[in-house]
């Protein structure tokens, strides 16, 4: 039961509260660009909720074996080379490079995989797939993930797979959401009359800019609903043994 | 195409990656110690202003916790500084809690890190709303009333953040309590 | 080669105002949004920019005749994650606090369309110093734009510009909170897109002006 609270509760904050678009402002570029079609929207929505958590699979071994700090692979190897070797190996330096090959790898795999065995599915999302290496949604859930990988160095809130798999997914989801909403939305713009410098991107800004205003009405609904669902753990802490106070 | 091709229209991007590595490892080299002393010193600055009497502090030997020891200018140990974190109104909140020598008495509380909301909550940082909890008695949970705190152990909530009020002073007591757990059971030095 | 095209001084103009990377090409909206609510973020992400497209300019110039083609885009990829590495070690190193505040948006340049289009139109056609001057002209006009809106964001948010550097409070602090308060909603997420959304506007407007004219 805590352990779904716990998941529960990671999904909505990712999906809905910290929404990638309306909170962190990333994949900014196809929200605007590619928002002019319910369905090309949808189907870029899907297929970066696909990638996303391919990539943050993939993302999570790598960081979790090679990258981190004293991760498990690299210190093998290291030891090989040099048995007697000392001190805790770090090649968290490569990350942000190894990140980007990574994405662009996970994109070409899925596109080739889903040409060739889900024709369907091809057809709905398939020609976003080239377009989405460089989307930010990805890169920045890979790097949120790899705050969160456990390894030898200080990790605050260390994430399993299982949770870099739900964040990554509910972050892709936040972002189908956003891009459906603002897809509907201007398809019925386009019967208005709108002012002509703002016609295209600008008006798409403000729609945006109104939208994040009511995503701010989920904010502290985590909080809320993690006490409702994990009932007080904290409070009243039973003290033992406490050494005398100060005089 | 013959394979001997790939490698041969490849060599810039391998050279380049070897370059790159080289590079990238030299400004990992020269560079790591002194983010690794950035990010020591964002909590090591502050404890002269959660301890009082102390001019300096050096993380201490707690197992598998984080603690700070604040020493005065003499070297004697005057408390200690416990980093602390947990879910805020908005997001994580990363806290630093000054105790003194004994552990029966806060004596300062920071906020290192917070995106609680802009003119609400975000007041968690004022420092008149946190010098509320110096002073407070360890022995009994601080509790958050909306109203003028009456008991000693009492704080008044931020106007309009209750949430956040409520989630720091959580943070505090768990991360306190599990503290003075640990120091009377000797595991602290 | 490097005579053909625009000279050093044109693509340094045209970086600034013509083909402005925001304003004009809509190009690298997720840093332009987020790192605003401070003329600090926002000066320090330019710096960041400027760095890393001028070294990545500079070096894909250099070896812009051996560039294969169909690999010309993973070389981009990998010199620009490199340099974007460096970039972020600097910052950490010399610059904790805006490093803390920028957070992952500094490695995000990576996927920054400005930098690769700059690196693709530019770079690998023209001279070192026609990409140099470039990556200079590309960088003040996306300093210019995110300095436009950060300006708005800060003076009426939080009443200040530059306010953690310099100190500067345009609105007078002493103003009691009856009269004016800061516009919270303006630090907030929606205040980015609504002022970018008028800036837009308002650049389509004055462009559209000048051309009557």
């Amino acid at each position: 039961m805590d352990y779904l609270a716990t998941i529960l509760l990671l999904a909505i904050s990712t999906a809905l509260i910290n929404n990638m678009v309306f909170h962190f402002f990333v994949g900014n570029c196809p929200f605007i660009g590619v928002s002019r079609k319910l369905d090309t929207a949808f189907g870029m929505g899907a297929a970066v909720t696909f990638v996303t958590t391919i990539a943050a699979l993939l993302s999570w071994l790598i960081t979790w074996a090679v990258l981190a700090p004293g991760a498990p692979l690299t210190t093998w190897v290291w030891h090989l080379i040099r048995p007697d070797a000392k001190g805790v190996v770090d090649l968290s330096i490569l990350n942000y490079v190894v990140y980007i090959f990574v994405i662009a790898w996970a994109v070409q795999l899925v596109e080739m995989y889903v040409r060739k065995f889900f024709p369907a599915l091809y057809k709905a999302f398939g020609v976003f797939l080239p377009l989405i290496t460089t989307n930010c949604v990805i890169l920045f859930v890979c790097l949120e993930i790899m705050k969160h990988v456990p390894s030898a160095g200080d990790v605050p809130d260390p994430w399993g797979l299982d949770k870099a798999l739900i964040y990554a997914f509910c972050a892709g989801l936040g972002f189908l959401i956003a891009i459906v909403i603002m897809a509907g939305m201007r398809e019925e713009i386009e019967h208005c009359d709108v002012p002509k410098p703002l016609q295209g991107p600008g008006i798409t800004l403000i729609m945006a800019g109104i939208l994040s205003l009511a995503f701010l009405g989920f904010t502290g609904m985590d909080s809320n609903l993690a006490k409702i669902l994990k009932p007080a753990p904290t409070p009243a802490p039973e003290i033992k043994a406490a050494p005398p106070p100060a005089s | 195409m013959k394979k001997q091709n790939y490698i041969a229209d490849a060599w810039l991007v391998i050279l380049l990656s070897l370059l790159f590595g080289g590079g990238l490892a030299g400004v990992q080299a020269s560079l790591k110690p002194r983010i690794d002393a950035n990010k020591l010193g964002d909590t090591l600055s502050q404890i002269p202003a959660l301890v009082p009497g102390s001019t300096r502090g050096e993380k201490a030997d707690a197992g598998e916790a984080v603690v700070y020891k604040a020493l005065d200018a003499a070297g004697a140990t005057t408390g200690w500084v416990i980093p602390a974190s947990g879910q805020g109104f908005a997001d994580r909140l990363e806290l630093l809690i000054g105790l003194d020598a004994t552990g029966g008495r806060i004596t300062g509380l920071y906020v290192l890190d917070q995106k609680e909301t802009p003119g609400l909550g975000d007041n968690i940082t004022a420092k008149a709303w946190r010098d509320q909890y110096a002073g407070k008695a360890t022995d009994k949970p601080i509790v958050v009333r909306k109203t003028k705190p009456e008991a000693p152990n009492e704080i008044q909530a931020i106007t309009g953040a209750t949430i956040s009020s409520d989630s720091v002073t959580a943070i505090a007591n768990a991360a306190v309590a599990k503290f003075r757990t640990d120091l009377a059971g000797g595991g602290i030095h | 080669m490097s005579n053909d095209g625009p000279t050093p001084l044109e693509r340094f103009v045209q970086g600034i105002i013509p083909e402005n990377p925001v304003l004009r090409q809509v190009l690298g909206i997720c840093p332009t949004l987020a790192v605003t609510n401070t003329m600090e973020g926002a000066m320090t992400m330019t710096g960041a920019v400027l760095f890393v497209l001028a070294c990545a300019n500079v070096l894909i110039s250099l070896i812009r005749g051996m560039l294969k083609p169909h690999l010309r885009i993973l070389v981009f990829t990998l010199t620009i994650a490199a340099f974007v590495t460096v970039a972020d070690r600097l910052l950490a190193a010399f610059m904790y606090d805006m490093s803390k505040q920028l957070g992952p948006y500094i490695p995000l340049i990576i996927v920054n369309c400005i930098i690769i289009a700059r690196c693709e139109i530019c770079a690998a056609k023209q001279g070192v110093w026609t990409a140099f001057s470039d990556a200079v002209g590309q960088s003040l006009g996306f300093g210019l734009a995110l300095g436009c809106i950060a300006t708005v964001r800060e003076v009426l948010g939080f009443g200040t510009w530059f306010g953690k550097w310099l100190g500067w409070h345009v609105i007078p602090a002493s103003i009691p909170t009856d009269v004016w308060s800061p516009w919270v909603i303006m630090v907030l997420p929606p205040g980015a897109f609504l002022t970018l959304g008028l800036l837009l506007g308002a650049t389509n407007w004055m462009t559209a002006r000048t051309k009557k004219a």
